[in-house]
């Protein structure tokens, strides 16, 4: 059972992932590779503030939030003032510099990973009830994140892809909107972080690599960009699917290549049949007297 | 009669072309001034520079007596200087209506705040908002396409709507850039008629065009460019009517 929970969980935090990324590349159209990083940043701040600080893990992870969230914020500001372009270059040397602070200081454990993080209500209420809290909050990020587009907001976004000149000129400001759709993307990848750290009670720098950040482009992209259920069945596919080549019980040698041979053919294969991924996006946006059902 | 904006030694270049050369233009409140001069006289540059898109070498723009220099685009918007675009820049994504809708200055809907602690300010903007963007394509005929598609419409009517959209917020002073480039038959008379009656209701209007009779039409004061200088001011009549500048314009 274990092992189960095991991936339920890591599918879970997948779907937070993949669904705080799409709020930011699909619908604020922004490039950006360094999401694995503010997962680490989460991860990273919660256990050092509950194992180092003795800070109530509950507070630990909502501070593991708070730090992503301010850590996009200082990236998003400087590269967003240039331009949108600038964002991906930032965010390219963000993720390595980071990466790389983590492994040379000595507080984050170094290359070796952090260890020993406390573990969350695991003790109290079993297993069972992590699992019921990864997926509480995959379903309210979920929500949050539908809410979003179809509200007012979401219309604002949608102007604000198709025009950035005509949207500054009935009065607003695209780059703070763009800021504040990083900065809370970046805050719910934080928040999955706290929530892997103190399941799995260890970290390494390496979890957070690039790969990663193609993982969960990947998700966004072959479930479908701009939408509610894209990434989630993008997340679901991409973590399951290779869980289930592992039930084969090849030698772990084969294992891994076949593993990345997938994840790239799948790539591959979505670019030149569907680019516009499993689920489509709608090109309008309606406002949601009208059109009344979920996307 | 003070100026609702005021435009005072406005000068730009790039790379040694002049756009503008020391550009002195006052609007006034219920008054259309009509911009005219040939291809690359500066005229949509003129624009660029008062709504802050492209920022002067030197010069001042007031808009109600304060300056505006350094304040970006979409705060001089907010501020009550409204613009139309030549090729309208209309949002595909959006239908009719919401094109219309996000055109207001004031959107609590879109603050976590207001959507949160003030549902009944909301919905009493959002009922009011949508009130006027109905009466706004009301007035141009275009009510029954409220729902439509903007790409579905033809150009004509997709001018219109720009036009009408730069109308939702409280604009003060309202810039038309080649309003009716493009526009034939009955928007042709909606928009004269819809001009006139922003400039009636003490809006400042400045229009660039090259329709001379509907520059002639609508109004009060033409003023004449050319390479980035202001060559002649005047009635349209009077500014037809001079042979220097006819030449000007005509290049021969």
């Amino acid at each position: 059972m274990d092992y189960l929970y095991g991936i339920i969980i890591i599918v879970g935090l997948y779907v937070i992932l993949a669904t705080s990324f799409n709020l930011i590349i699909g619908y604020g159209g922004l490039v950006s590779i360094a999401h694995p990083v503010f997962f680490a940043l989460g991860a990273y701040a919660s256990a050092i503030l509950s194992r180092d600080f003795h800070v109530p893990v509950l507070l630990a992870m909502l501070a593991g939030m708070l730090v992503a969230l301010f850590a996009s914020i200082a990236l998003a500001l400087p590269s967003l003032r240039v331009s949108g372009d600038y964002l991906l270059i930032a965010s390219i040397g963000f993720q390595l510099g980071l990466l790389e602070l983590i492994k040379n200081v000595r507080f984050t454990g170094g290359p070796g990973g952090f260890t020993n993080i406390p573990p969350f209500l695991i003790r109290e209420f079993g297993r069972e009830s992590y699992v019921l809290l990864v997926l509480a909050v995959m379903a309210a990020v979920i929500w949050l994140i539908w809410w979003i587009a179809r509200s007012d907001y979401g219309r604002a976004m949608s102007a604000m892809r198709d025009d950035e000149l005509a949207f500054a000129s009935v009065g607003r400001d695209a780059m703070w909107m763009k800021i504040a759709i990083f900065a809370l993307g970046s805050g719910l990848a934080g928040l999955a972080g706290g929530l892997y750290a103190h399941y799995f009670r260890f970290i390494t720098p390496e979890q957070f690599e690039i790969l990663q950040s193609s993982a969960i482009l990947t998700m966004v992209v072959v479930g479908g960009m701009r939408t509610t259920w894209g990434p989630v069945i993008g997340a679901l596919l991409l973590e399951a699917l290779p869980q289930a080549i592992s039930f084969l019980q090849l030698p772990p040698s084969v294992l891994g290549p076949i593993q990345g041979l997938l994840f790239t053919g799948l790539v591959l294969v979505f670019m030149f049949f569907r680019p516009q991924g499993l689920v489509p996006a709608r090109d309008i946006w309606r406002a949601p007297s009208r059109s009344g059902k979920t996307p | 009669m003070t100026a609702v904006l005021e435009v005072r030694n406005l000068s730009k270049s790039f790379d040694g072309i002049v756009v503008a050369r020391d550009v002195e233009l006052s609007l006034h409140a219920g008054r259309v001034v009509g911009l005219i001069g040939p291809n690359g006289a500066g005229k949509t540059s003129l624009f660029n520079l008062i709504s802050g898109v492209v920022k002067p070498d030197a010069g001042t723009v007031l808009l109600n007596g304060e300056k505006l220099d350094g304040l970006p685009f979409h705060q001089r918007v907010r501020g009550g200087l409204s613009r139309t675009w030549q090729h309208v820049r209309l949002f595909p994504s959006l239908p009719v209506i919401d094109n219309l809708l996000i055109g207001t200055t004031d959107y609590p809907g879109e603050r976590l705040i207001g959507v949160l602690f003030a549902p009944g300010r909301r919905e009493t903007h959002d009922r009011a908002a949508r009130a006027k963007a109905l009466d706004l394509l009301g007035k141009v005929g275009l009510r029954g396409a409220a729902d439509a598609l903007v790409s579905d419409l033809p150009y004509g009517q997709q001018k219109l709507i720009g036009v009408a959209r730069a109308l939702m917020g409280e604009a003060k002073c309202l810039l038309l850039d080649e309003p009716m480039a493009g526009v034939e038959g009955q928007a042709y008379a909606a928009m004269q008629r819809l001009v006139r009656e922003v400039a009636q209701s003490g809006v400042a209007v400045c229009v660039v065009e090259h329709n001379i009779g509907f520059v002639r039409d609508l109004c009060d004061e033409g003023v004449f460019m050319f390479s980035g200088a202001i060559m002649a001011r005047g009635t349209v009549a009077e500014l037809t009517r001079d042979p220097q500048l006819t030449e000007l314009y005509f290049g021969h």
